[in-house]
């Protein structure tokens, strides 16, 4: 199958299209030349990307196989996991959030859960006293307000 | 000699007690991360730069660290090609051959010390050819108009994919990209660029947080989706016994492809993969029939190791002098020195001469801290090799989160960093490279601006682009590592061992 390449050039084509006509539409700057204006160098972009994307389109590669449905299912746990991290970071503080990204990481890569946050919270601490007291770095404490470091 | 006195201040700097600290912590993490399987070098140097950062150090002192984990990392990627047949990046593939029969007949240790030799000796040798080099590069360079700037960065992007790269397009959709990308934010003339009314893009997008989200979070998402591998028991190691005749033995492969490697290095489209390629045909060429090629000839185990170590030093020459990285490592230096406002190019040479020579004087330091490391040292990181990756890979990842949150305390930055590991993942399943994206990042700013003052110049002639020998030179070359791929590439490639890319 060659579909990847074929269905990423269309989609490239699109932002092409896209980048380039609104390159057109830039305000006229008040300083600088009017030889080469805001949307000049993104116009060659676009045609560059758009040149690009006809090639993928007609002259496309074989397929790299895509991970199995429950392969698939673990990638998408794992960006879940780094956007649940993002959120709770402040709220929970570094290390309660390290403990548990991190040991959901390693329990989902297919080691023993319980060492897994284990490893996840010697992490979370390691880290979090060598930032804070070392090297005078904050990291946000979250409810564990008395390992602040003043 | 104008070059050995400012190399005496090189070795000042270098020599700091400071900055040797970072050296040594460096060649120490950088042979640590090279030495995990699947890590490489690119991957590496991106994850310690926001630490770099975060902490405050002089520009001197970060590149002088980061350089040690370039070259550390160098070393590290043979332990675990060599003990358990996993080359860490590309250019350990041919180090492979070797390397592993001979550590599978009860020499571990020797392949292990005779590889830390000829590395040694490339590297050497290549530092040897960037002080000679660097600087006459750099006067040339001088000469340099804003036409020729423009037509160099297209040749950069052209031959990034190296002569033996799959599908030339492919490198150039990346780039293309890359430059998109660069173009968000207030450009020169004070406009608004595809910022869509986000405060956070008004900036333009930190490629810092770019480069840690291509290279650390996909690296993550592959290693889950190859989990399934598990991992494999490194050989055990035994008593080191090697005599001075064994070492005189490799002498003059070492020296032999350590010149060869340099110039690969120094080449466009050429790099680390080519350089220990030719190094090693080149000598199975050389010894002949003697040789026990591809058996665990010790010779075959320092070409290899010789020729890419030199070559990644030879990669830092048209880094440093022109400001155009041919490899991914020097891609990720080159972010560094441009976010310390350090425009790398000839005018480095005078106005930040104690960073440049510091860090060359800091390479050849760094190579010696690391053949001295790497004796004692090798059964640690022998133990690293046997970490299961289902613990590694967590918390390099958590290390980059940390990087990248301590630069600006916002978690917006962390959510770009996702979403280009997102990127990154789909990018290397379509075969599209992440260094050109990345390149592109870097390079887009001074691309537009070059082509902005040669127009300029030339009131508004688009001949201008092409109106000098040595522009019309630097595009023919472009052209040609366009074309190359088609014609010679499958040459090539048919030669080479097939592995990892990186």
């Amino acid at each position: 199958m060659k579909l990847n390449d074929r269905i990423f050039g269309l989609g490239l084509l699109v932002i092409a299209i896209a980048y380039g006509t609104s390159a057109f539409h830039f305000p006229e700057p008040f300083a600088g030349s009017a030889m080469v204006g805001p949307g000049t160098f993104p116009k060659l972009l676009a045609a560059l990307l758009g040149l690009c994307s006809l090639y993928l389109i007609f002259r496309p590669d074989a397929d790299n196989p895509w991970p199995s449905a429950r392969t698939g299912l673990e990638l998408v746990t794992a960006v879940v996991v780094l956007l649940v991290y993002t959120v709770a970071l402040v709220p929970l503080g570094f290390i309660i959030s390290t403990t548990l990204a991190v040991g959901t990481l390693i329990w989902r890569m297919g080691a023993p859960p319980v060492r897994g946050f284990g490893v996840g919270l010697a992490a979370g601490l390691i880290v979090y006293f060598l930032f804070t007291a070392l090297l005078n770095l904050p990291l946000p404490a979250g409810p564990l307000t008395m390992l602040e470091v003043y | 000699m104008e070059t050995l006195n400012f190399l005496v201040q090189g070795f000042g700097v270098a020599l700091e007690p400071y900055n040797l600290m970072f050296a040594l912590a460096g060649a120490f993490l950088g042979t640590l991360i090279g030495a995990l399987p699947g890590l490489g070098p690119a991957n590496g140097v991106a994850i310690i730069i926001p630490l770099a950062f975060t902490l405050g150090l002089p520009p001197e002192t970060a590149l002088i660290m980061l350089t040690s984990v370039y070259a550390g990392a160098m070393y590290g990627g043979r332990i675990s090609a060599i003990l358990l047949n996993i080359p860490g990046d590309s250019p350990a593939m041919m180090t492979c051959l070797d390397g592993y029969p001979m550590a599978r007949s009860g020499k571990a240790a020797e392949a292990l010390a005779i590889s830390a030799v000829a590395s040694f000796i490339g590297s050497l040798l290549a530092t040897i050819g960037l002080i000679i080099l660097a600087p006459l590069l750099a006067d040339f360079a001088l000469t340099f108009g804003p036409a020729e700037y423009f037509a160099l960065f297209a040749l950069a992007f052209a031959t990034l994919g190296g002569i033996t790269g799959k599908n030339p397009v492919k490198t150039l959709t990346a780039a293309a990209i890359g430059l998109m990308v660069a173009t968000v934010g207030v450009d020169a003339t004070g406009v608004q660029r595809y910022t869509f009314g986000m405060l956070e893009l008004y900036e333009g997008v930190d490629f810092i947080i770019a480069i840690v989200g291509l290279f650390a979070i996909s690296e993550l998402l592959f290693f889950i989706e190859d989990a399934a591998l598990g991992t494999r028991k490194p050989i055990a190691m035994n008593r080191l016994k090697l005599s001075w005749r064994d070492l005189v033995a490799i002498l003059p492969t070492s020296l032999r492809s350590g010149v060869l490697g340099f110039f690969a290095g120094v080449l466009p489209g050429a790099g680390a993969s080519l350089g220990s390629f030719v190094s090693y045909t080149l000598e199975k060429r050389v010894v002949g029939r003697d040789g026990r090629f591809g058996e665990g000839d010790p010779r075959g185990l320092a070409a290899p190791e010789a020729g890419n170590n030199a070559a990644s030093s030879g990669a830092l020459v048209p880094m440093l002098t022109l400001g155009v990285p041919g490899s991914g490592t020097t891609a990720v230096l080159l972010a560094l020195l441009i976010s310390f406002n350090i425009t790398p190019g000839p005018l480095m040479f005078s106005q930040h001469g104690d960073v440049v020579w510091g860090v060359i004087a800091a390479l050849l330091i760094g190579n010696l801290l690391l053949l001295v490391l790497n004796i004692p040292l090798i059964g640690l990181f022998v133990k690293i090799l046997s970490v299961p990756q289902a613990y590694l890979l967590p918390i390099v990842t958590m290390v980059a989160f940390v990087g990248i949150y301590s630069i600006s305390n916002s978690a917006s930055d962390l959510y770009f960093m996702i979403a280009f590991g997102v990127a990154g993942y789909f990018f290397r399943k379509l075969d599209i490279p992440l260094v050109p994206v990345i390149l592109g990042l870097l390079l887009g700013p001074g691309m537009e601006q070059n082509l902005r003052h040669a127009l300029e110049l030339s009131d508004g002639s688009w001949w201008t682009l092409v109106g000098s020998p040595l522009a019309i030179g630097l595009w023919a070359f472009a052209l040609i590592g366009v074309l190359a791929p088609y014609i010679v590439g499958p040459l090539l490639r048919r030669r080479m061992p097939s592995g990892p890319a990186d």
